[in-house]
């Protein structure tokens, strides 16, 4: 008999066993926990017939969302209505919402890169405010639970203002069926690799193939997946976090973005046009063999219905710089608004803290959205089923919650970075003369803002 | 019971009113639902722009307050490159499609006014009308399929004659070339029933006399139908002035402003000012700016072109 041999329990770690088991067995996922006496059927029951307004976007862990939704409202009798997004319309669509109190939105999504602008406006409620009611606050939540450099990023003055949710981290995709064509056995560990030794192998103009495609749309895809990329990893950053000097035309972010147009020969033509959505169709179509794509895209990349490389599809870590291996780093949390009556604020508590939980998020994942929790992320059948859990852990251990800056003022930076960013990439603006101009509007933004004087 | 029924026959009847002051009040009663309109979706949001283009309205630092700056917006607006490259950008698609525009929706008025095909007429004004029913965002979407590098219609067509596929959306002057191709495609028709409506007024009788004078279509369009032509022309001059300068959905769908700034028109970088940015103050005094600019280059066109046709 091959096994392993724990000697008879004691009855009262059998019982504690037995019971876990039985509690395990019976759960649901509407039922995150019923630890301490507390459960969510009768924390909900003074909000029931409560409707909640949630934003949402259009990417795959809000299509897992919507389709457990139901479920929390049978368990709970209140009723979550969601307004969708494209990424690039959320952050006006909710601060018109809030500039005009029109109190559209209960559940408010902020991207990280949000919360300074959210909590100086006291637009959200701090989260003390319901983990600090017992009658609220699900004692299974956990928050040591989610991962710290996630948690940090939504605090403001040390306040933490939303539950970590549809967390990203950037990851290398890349068609092993492609790379072990060309004689690769694994995929690029830096930059400097993936310019020199693959993407020239990879690159096959004439059949339309390229080895490496970067999403550069003007936007914030251009400042975060396109700009930032390449600052960080060659030794630039945005400023200096003691005294808020710009650093955006340091030697190292002049070395990236001379990195980042040396890239260009072995990009398709168009690049600096194409958003998150064109990048992953021309790697699942199989015409580029690599990206550097948020961790959400894995979904889309294996669905049968949208991808052709299925059996060819790798997740690995980002390549790393000269000067850091700094891999991207994004994702969002849902807040609460200030704006909404109290029992609204306090329904959407529970929705967020029930949607956030330990107890939901395996569900989650298997229906295609990422998560920040480190029991279901970590563990070892779902790192198994889901190659891009183990990238994404091992970079999140790692990651700059200010990979983008997190104040109020990074809205206007990054309109500053996403113009001459771009025209920097497509060559009608050199990159010394680019960076110059984006390291004084931002200068000038921060100075106004009083960082600087 | 006949003295209760009197007070309530005399508490519903309505006082009579003067039949003089009724007829008076009538026409007001009928315009008040439309100046209510007027003032909260027109008149309003131009008094506060005005306002807020002389204070510092950040949308992200409301809790800073909206403190009065002078005209620091304004200087600043004429000062920043990428407003009055904008502008710039603006003034050179309009400079491009006005005579463009005009020149085909001529052609296309002149033929559908003396048209060899009566029978087709009816065809070819629903073919007319069908881009100017499109909303500009769809069009904007359609654009970016027909003008994809990969895929596209276009570098299909051109690639069955032998021409290498073009980076129309991710070039600089391509995705300007394209952009000025879905603006005539969809509002040249628009011209032309402007214009259609122009020569149908051209009393028939005196365009008889001219066909037996001379046989030069062009003498005639010159001397005879130009001058019924020129407040039509006027029309749609400052109609698609003022659509140009604030045409968004269908650039910001196709080419969201890009690539680099190669398309962003003026329209699309004071959303992004305002709505991206948060700026406000400045985005409203480029606004007011731009309002300045239309009003003046629909005077001239008023000036040259409708006094003209009234001489």
């Amino acid at each position: 008999m091959i096994g392993i041999h724990f000697g008879k329990p004691p009855r009262l770690a059998a019982a504690a066993v037995a019971g876990v088991l039985a509690l395990s067995l019976s759960a649901t996922v509407s039922q995150p926990s019923s630890a301490a006496g507390w459960n969510l059927k009768d924390a909900a029951a003074p909000y029931k017939g409560t409707t909640i307004n949630v934003v949402v976007l259009d990417r795959p862990s809000y299509t897992a969302e919507k389709a457990l939704i139901p479920e929390f409202e049978k368990e709970t009798g209140i009723t979550v209505k969601t307004t969708t997004y494209p990424y690039e319309s959320a952050l006006k669509a909710e601060t018109l919402n809030f500039v005009s109190n029109s109190n559209q939105y209960d559940g408010i999504l902020a991207d990280l890169i949000w919360t300074g602008t959210f909590a100086n406006s006291k637009w959200v409620v701090p989260l003390t405010t319901f983990t600090g009611n017992p009658k609220l606050a699900d004692p299974a939540l956990d928050l040591n639970d989610f991962f710290p450099v996630w948690l940090d990023a939504f605090k403001w003055d040390g306040t933490l203002y939303g539950l970590p949710w549809d967390s990203y981290s950037g990851l290398l995709y890349y068609n092993k069926c492609m790379l072990q064509k060309a004689g690769f056995t694994s995929p690029p560990t830096t930059w400097d690799q993936l310019l020199t030794k693959y993407a020239p192998k990879l690159t096959n103009k004439s059949t339309g193939v390229y080895a490496y495609a970067l999403q550069s749309l003007r936007g914030e895809t251009q400042t975060a997946d396109s700009f930032s990329r390449f600052l960080w990893d060659f030794g630039g950053s945005w400023y200096d976090p003691k005294t808020y000097v710009p650093q955006l035309a340091s030697a190292g972010a002049v070395k990236g973005m001379e990195f980042r147009a040396k890239l260009a020969p072995y990009m398709p033509p168009g690049i600096v046009s194409d958003d998150h959505a064109q990048v992953v169709q021309l790697m699942a179509q199989g015409k580029v063999a690599m990206i550097t794509e948020w961790s959400s895209f894995y979904t889309t990349l294996n669905d049968p219905a949208t991808s052709k490389i299925r059996e060819c599809l790798a997740v690995g870590n980002e390549p790393a710089g000269p000067a850091a291996a700094d891999p991207a780093f994004g994702g969002f949390a849902y807040m609460v608004s200030a704006q909404s009556p109290q029992a609204k604020q306090e329904a959407t508590y529970l929705f967020v803290q029930w949607l956030t939980s330990k107890a939901v998020a395996p569900e989650l994942i298997n229906k295609g959205a990422v998560v920040a929790r480190k029991g279901a992320d970590t563990a070892p059948a779902m790192m198994s089923k889901y190659p891009y859990l183990k990238p994404m852990v091992a970079q999140w251990g790692h990651s700059n919650p200010d990979w983008r800056p997190r104040i109020p003022q990074y809205p206007q930076m990054s309109e500053v970075v996403a113009n001459y960013g771009s025209q920097i990439q497509q060559g009608s603006l050199g990159i010394q003369p680019g960076l110059q101009k984006i390291n004084d509007e931002i200068k000038a933004i921060l100075t106004q803002g009083g960082y600087l004087k | 019971m006949l003295a209760e029924q009197r007070t309530v026959q005399a508490a519903l009847t309505v006082p009579a009113v003067n039949p003089n002051r009724r007829r008076a009040l009538t026409p007001w009663f009928f315009l008040l639902p439309g100046i209510v309109v007027l003032l909260a979706v027109g008149i309003y949001p131009v008094i506060y722009a005005l306002w807020a283009s002389f204070h510092k309205v950040d949308l992200a630092m409301l809790a800073a307050g909206t403190p009065f700056n002078g005209g620091q917006n304004y200087i600043l607006a004429f000062f920043n490159s990428l407003f009055t490259g904008a502008v710039e950008r603006s003034l050179v698609f309009l400079a491009i499609s006005m005579p463009l525009e005009l020149g085909i929706g001529v052609l296309l008025a002149l033929y559908l006014h003396g048209t060899l095909f009566p029978k087709l007429l009816g065809v070819v004004r629903v073919i007319l009308v069908i881009p100017m029913a499109m909303t500009p965002v769809v069009v904007g979407l359609i654009g970016t399929l027909v003008f994809n590098n990969q895929f596209g219609l276009v570098n299909y067509i051109i690639g069955v004659a032998g021409v290498p596929p073009v980076d129309w959306l991710g070039n600089s002057l391509m995705a300007f070339v394209a952009t000025l191709a879905l603006q005539i495609w969809q509002w040249t028709p628009f011209v032309t029933l402007i214009l259609v409506a122009s020569l149908s007024t051209v009393p028939p009788e005196i365009e008889e006399a001219t066909v037996l004078e001379t046989d030069s279509w062009l003498k005639r369009l010159q001397y005879v139908q130009l001058p019924y032509l020129l407040p039509g022309i006027t029309a749609a001059l400052i109609f698609q002035t003022a659509w140009i300068v604030k045409l968004f959905d269908m650039v910001y769908t196709l080419t969201g402003g890009g690539p680099g700034v190669s398309t962003e028109l003026v329209s699309i970088y004071i959303e992004r000012n305002a709505f991206r940015a948060f700026d406000i103050g400045t985005a409203a005094a480029q606004s007011v700016i731009l309002l300045i600019l239309t009003i003046m280059l629909s005077n001239l066109y008023i000036r040259y072109f409708y006094r003209e046709a009234e001489a």
